[in-house]
């Protein structure tokens, strides 16, 4: 009878975890839901399919960074080195492919190694050195920075001038289904990391160690492997972005991945992940994404001046998070 | 006594960043004489000074927040914001220029209050807190100064940072003074108790919320402290300026030994932080290091300092446990 008391009362628990989490999921795609429909309101065709297309492409970006992003976050981690890993592969594929369709798996392949070989030492350095992850990821970019800088001199070295292949470029004009290719990308994006935290035993773990890495340890997580393996994704997505990005642009450019930084952190939270770790969906990473992107073009169709957008963008994730990012009263 | 005092020194929390600053000093000196044949001139030492001073402040104000166990990324929008109304606005002669640069250190504590009623009181983590309101206050300095200009009148210049008499030097005392002064404080105590454990803190009756917000409001004070010292240095503003702030300032409490876990570090160590973090740049420009080089050096040097951080407090622990 007690165990019987026991498993009731255990799945009633988990009902409720699941219910806060997936509560906030829901919020995250009403935020989206209500600003697009804020933006018709004042724009006849803010929502229509060929310019939610566009946002999406645009949202697209800053889902890759932030699927890297949510993943270190779930264990209360942070990757502070998305921008320039991003920039750095973005370089990479360009002056290993030099435009031509020919080495382009060359070029994806170096640069996706380039950001897992960086989000590797990352994880090393904070799992088994024990450097804080702002300090290990802050110390990571630095490299990155300078490495790039001084290596592509710059951005002036012969091959830098090259542009992203064709097929590469494609993305983003082939359509399926009226639907551009790239679209997919990140629906296989977000399928990987559904699958991967919810479907698998890595997964499980991965929220175990969110919530208590001391029980998970206990429990004979091996925390440690756990930690490398997020910090390495985040690395390859952060690599993807700046593939998809440099196929978007046609080159790369300086500066590329900074603002991704700071809307990477935005997107996961807005999306309703724990920056305490051990809670969040990828869904509602996505729809975070899609909310900030639809908020930005709503300014630029407002024709709001920089300074406001940067105003209005900081008060309104101040709003989103006085709705639903409060912790508990410690007192 | 003293034998107490020197090994507090050499082991306290701040003496990863005075071991630090003093290698880097060392290192500036060498490549400093093997490059142009001579020592350094107190000229040098005092542009170096001078442009230290922003980050210094900054870094105090970012240490007090880190020690509760928060984060402030907002310095850069502070910074930002007091830099371009410090160059709108500071002008006149006499005593004119001293009440509105009161002006500009009291916005600088509004803003920072505003992070801290935020943080305390709707219990919002920092660093969301502080992404938001960095983003909102660029975005101020931004309608406040929108291209880089400005101006700063010279008899302030003289008093603050003073190209030929070391000036700068009152101040930085004046910053170390106070610290001494706040940490035996009981306000001083009650920061180091709710950043080691806030919910033991508040069951002894610490007012957490309200030492939270003091933290946040004199971090926003000392950002606008570095706001006014930049702009006396290079007698402009710039609503860009306080970008890199954000993450020198990080580094600067890393380097001087204050814990992210909050409840243990001390601004002196900071200090250290923020003077070794600027002195790296002159080392690497002397011994001739491509600038594009620059950040990559930056980067190791932080990882480097917190490793042997953590290989002395390893070190020292064994060595306790044996004894």
């Amino acid at each position: 009878m007690t165990t019987l008391n026991l498993n009731t009362q255990a799945l009633r628990e988990r009902w409720l975890a699941l219910s806060a989490s997936g509560r906030r999921v829901i919020y995250a795609c009403a935020g989206a839901i209500a600003v697009l429909m804020l933006g018709s309101f004042f724009h006849e065709g803010f929502a229509n399919w060929s310019s939610l297309r566009v946002m999406l492409v645009v949202a697209s970006f800053i889902g890759f960074v932030a699927a890297g992003q949510m993943l270190v976050v779930l264990v209360g981690g942070i990757d502070l080195s998305i921008p320039w890993v991003l920039n750095g592969a973005a370089i990479v594929l360009t002056t290993t492919s030099l435009g031509q369709t020919g080495r382009l798996p060359l070029g994806i392949g170096l640069a996706l190694a380039l950001g897992a070989l960086i989000g590797f030492c990352n994880g090393m350095g904070v799992a088994w050195l024990g450097v804080p992850a702002v300090v290990m990821t802050l110390g990571m970019n630095g490299v990155m920075q300078g490495l790039t800088l001084g290596l592509s001199k710059g951005l002036t070295c012969p091959s830098c001038a090259s542009y992203a292949p064709q097929p590469l470029r494609n993305l983003f004009v082939d359509k399926v289904l009226g639907i551009p290719v790239e679209l997919f990308v990140w629906v296989g994006v977000a399928l990987f990391v559904t699958v991967l935290l919810l479907m698998t035993t890595f997964g499980r773990r991965v929220y175990a160690v969110g919530v208590n890495p001391r029980a998970a340890f206990l429990s004979g997580v091996n925390v440690r492997v756990v930690t490398v393996a997020l910090y390495t994704l985040s690395g390859v997505f952060a690599a993807l972005a700046g593939i998809a990005l440099v196929a978007y642009g046609g080159q790369p450019s300086l500066g590329l991945g900074d603002p991704y930084l700071f809307e990477s952190i935005a997107a996961v939270v807005v999306g309703g992940v724990s920056i305490l770790g051990g809670r969040g969906h990828y869904i509602g990473v996505v729809a975070g994404s899609l909310t900030l992107v639809a908020i930005i073009t709503f300014l630029q169709a407002q024709r709001v001046p920089e300074y406001g957008r940067s105003i209005i963008y900081g008060l309104v994730i101040l709003a989103i998070l006085f709705t639903y990012g409060r912790e508990k009263s410690n007192a | 006594m003293r034998d107490l005092r020197l090994r507090r020194l050499l082991t306290g929390s701040a003496s990863l960043g005075y071991a630090v600053l003093a290698a880097t000093a060392a290192a500036y000196l060498i490549v400093y004489t093997s490059n142009l044949g001579r020592l350094p001139t107190s000229f040098d030492y005092l542009s170096i000074l001078n442009t230290t001073l922003p980050l210094v402040f900054v870094a105090i104000g970012q240490c007090l927040v880190v020690i509760t166990g928060g984060i402030d990324l907002s310095v850069g929008g502070t910074v930002a914001l007091c830099s371009a109304v410090t160059a709108t606005i500071v002008d006149g002669a006499g005593f004119a220029p001293y009440g509105l640069l009161l002006f500009v250190l009291l916005l600088g504590t509004a803003c920072g209050a505003v992070n801290g009623v935020i943080v305390a009181r709707a219990r919002i983590a920092p660093i969301l807190t502080t992404l938001a309101t960095l983003s909102i206050f660029t975005g101020l300095a931004l309608w406040v100064l929108p291209v880089p200009g400005g101006f700063f009148p010279p008899e302030v210049r003289l008093v603050l940072t003073n190209p030929n008499l070391p000036t700068g030097l009152i101040w930085l005392a004046l910053a170390v003074v106070g610290w001494l002064v706040l940490r035996r404080t009981r306000f001083g105590t009650y920061v180091y108790a709710v950043g080691s454990d806030e919910t033991s803190a508040v069951a002894v009756g610490v007012p957490a919320a309200r030492v939270k917000l003091a933290v946040y409001a004199l971090s926003g004070l000392c950002s606008a402290l570095a706001a006014v010292f930049y702009v006396s240095t290079t007698t402009s503003g710039d609503a860009n300026a306080g970008g890199p702030f954000i993450l020198t300032s990080i580094a600067s409490v890393v380097v001087g030994g204050v814990a992210f876990s909050g409840g243990r570090g001390s601004a002196l160590g900071a200090i250290a932080g923020a003077g070794a973090l600027a002195l790296v740049i002159d080392v690497l420009f002397f011994a001739g290091i491509d600038p594009l080089y620059q950040s990559l050096f930056q980067g190791l040097f932080l990882v480097v300092a917190v490793l042997l951080g953590t290989g002395a407090a390893v070190v020292a622990r064994t060595r306790r446990e044996a004894r």
